[in-house]
């Protein structure tokens, strides 16, 4: 019986696992083919995509773009949410899960809603779009993300050692900086990488609020309108390298175990 | 003595200024523009019920597709994710970190990548008409895999596994070992154990999952218009296209409400059946 249900799942599972990665294989698999097309079989192997999309301008635009938003938007959406969350666990139980879910509310919106709503509402305030709307439009969806992550690591947190430390004569600001943030802290880094992980790789909201340039996916977004062509999957390359990486940072540093 | 009282409402009080501004200003703002107009290309305040009554008129066909292809996808989604997430539980525990820290990074691998990556994988020319090819089963390629509601399915639920993954698996681990063994010891079989135990307990698992991807799917138009073609007719495109070719916003934003609702209503009633049927007996 035990061994008929490891077979089921040994099967099903791999076959999830299967569907879940082979596109990205595929995926960088043809960005070294010399092929026009995306199809078997390969000709050949090649290095030239990467060459070609490297030597455009509009390219390193838009990479310096979402390095610009990331940066800004993994600063700001820390501060505010890691403030929040620290605020929020001393609050009465009750207020502070009502309080913490009504701040979690951007999530629950389609990304496309919250785009064309700070488009119009950016338009009628007469605010120019550029790539600090951007950054703010980005704050409404990753900060909840920062609370949610950092009140569970503070909810974890002994208090006592705040209390004794205060007991001892250190400020609050003083135990904050002394004795909260460095047993937090690592929390706090690595949901600050996952709402930049989610910055750098939002489309859809950029795409409404962003203007004139580009960042990495609206960039990807007008090639794709051109049409296929393999320098795509370099540029998808580019931005799963930078999201993989940093989220696996991120993932060590909350030390995420399912 | 006060900034101790109300210190905590004191350090939240920016992010919910932010959360004010940003957030509840701009969606009050965009619901009111459902009920206002366009005058020579330009927004004109004046309180109107016909943006409304225009999405139910001329888009009732796309909104129920939509909601037909939000519930298909969800309920795929979610079950797949559960079929992952209670064999990495419960039949590879020991597979369980590297198995969801493979799903994790997923999560991470792009938006955009992963549904270009469908599109190259499903094209005529893509790759699974070329393996064919090469193969020598086929000697034409096959349209039909681009371009149509399935290629959307398969686009969706490849994007949102690892989402609708994890939430069930955090029910699943928070789930005693020693309950369910208890159930085993008092005579109740594989099958009275999955049913008595596992799934009364894995609900707000369920539920968050159908939500998660419910929601994304209703509001979606980027899959649609890459992968979907033009007969896949999801209110994402149309709401989309108000803010650009169209230039509508007051119907734009009477179509996004109404989607949003009808999700609201959708996700109501199936997290109250979920309740009722797999309450614990």
């Amino acid at each position: 019986m035990k061994r008929v249900e490891k077979a089921i799942f040994g099967i099903l599972i791999g076959a999830i696992l299967i569907f879940v990665i082979s596109p990205f294989a595929i995926l960088l698999l043809f960005s070294f083919s010399a092929g026009e097309n995306l199809s078997f079989p390969i000709p050949g192997w090649t290095l030239d995509w990467f060459r070609k999309l490297y030597a455009q301008r509009e390219f390193w635009s838009a990479f310096q773009n979402s390095l610009i938003v990331t940066a800004c938007v993994g600063v700001i959406s820390t501060i505010l949410g890691t403030m929040a969350a620290v605020g929020l666990v001393r609050i009465r139980r009750r207020a502070g899960v009502i309080f913490r879910s009504t701040l979690t509310l951007p999530l629950m919106l389609p990304p496309l809603v919250l785009g064309i709503s700070f488009l119009t509402y950016f338009v009628t305030l007469g605010v120019p779009l550029d790539l600090s709307t951007v950054v703010v439009s980005h704050v409404v969806f990753t900060q909840p993300i920062v609370i949610l992550i950092v009140y569970a690591g503070l909810e974890n947190f002994d208090e006592s050692v705040v209390h004794s430390a205060r007991d001892l004569g250190a400020s609050s600001l003083q135990a904050f900086f002394h004795i909260t943030l460095p047993i937090i802290g690592p929390t706090v880094v690595g949901a600050a990488l996952i709402s930049m992980a989610l910055s750098v790789d939002d489309f859809i909201i950029t795409f409404f609020t962003i203007g004139g340039g580009n960042t990495l996916p609206t960039f990807m977004w007008g090639m794709l309108r051109k049409g296929m062509n393999p320098s795509i999957n370099v540029v998808a390359l580019t931005l799963m390298a930078i999201t993989i990486g940093v989220s696996i940072a991120s993932m060590r540093l909350i030390r995420y175990r399912g | 003595m006060i900034l101790r009282r109300h210190g905590p409402w004191a350090l939240a009080a920016p992010s919910a200024l932010f959360f004010l501004v940003f957030f509840v200003a701009p969606a009050t703002h965009l619901f009111l523009t459902g009920f206002w107009r366009m005058r020579s290309y330009a927004l004109s305040h004046e309180f109107n019920l016909e943006n409304y009554a225009e999405v139910f008129e001329g888009y009732w066909d796309s909104l129920l597709f939509t909601f037909a292809m939000a519930f298909l996808i969800a309920c795929c989604t979610t079950l797949v994710a559960f079929v992952f997430a209670y064999g990495t539980r419960f039949v590879f525990p020991r597979w369980s970190a590297a198995l969801l820290g493979l799903i994790l990074l997923t999560l991470f691998g792009g938006y955009l990548t992963k549904v270009y990556a469908w599109k190259t994988i499903l094209g005529s020319t893509g790759v699974i008409n070329s393996a064919l090819a090469m193969l020598g089963l086929t000697d034409q390629p096959i349209d039909m895999f681009l371009y149509n509601p399935v290629a959307v399915v398969i686009a969706l639920t490849h994007y949102l596994l690892p989402l609708a993954i994890l939430p069930l698996y955090g029910s699943l681990r928070a789930i005693d070992d020693e309950t369910l063994e208890a159930a085993s010891d008092l005579g109740a079989g594989r099958w009275r154990g999955f049913r008595d135990v596992v799934l009364p307990q894995c609900r707000t698992g369920l539920i968050v999952s159908f939500t998660l991807t419910f929601l994304f799917t209703a509001g979606d138009y980027v899959t649609a218009r890459l992968v979907g073609g033009p007969v896949t007719s999801m209110m994402g495109v149309f709401i989309q296209n108000q803010f650009g070719s169209r230039f509508n916003p007051p119907l734009g934003a009477a179509m996004s409400f109404t989607v949003i609702i009808f999700s609201a209503l959708v996700i109501i009633v199936v997290a109250f059946t979920l309740n009722r049927t797999l309450r614990v007996r």
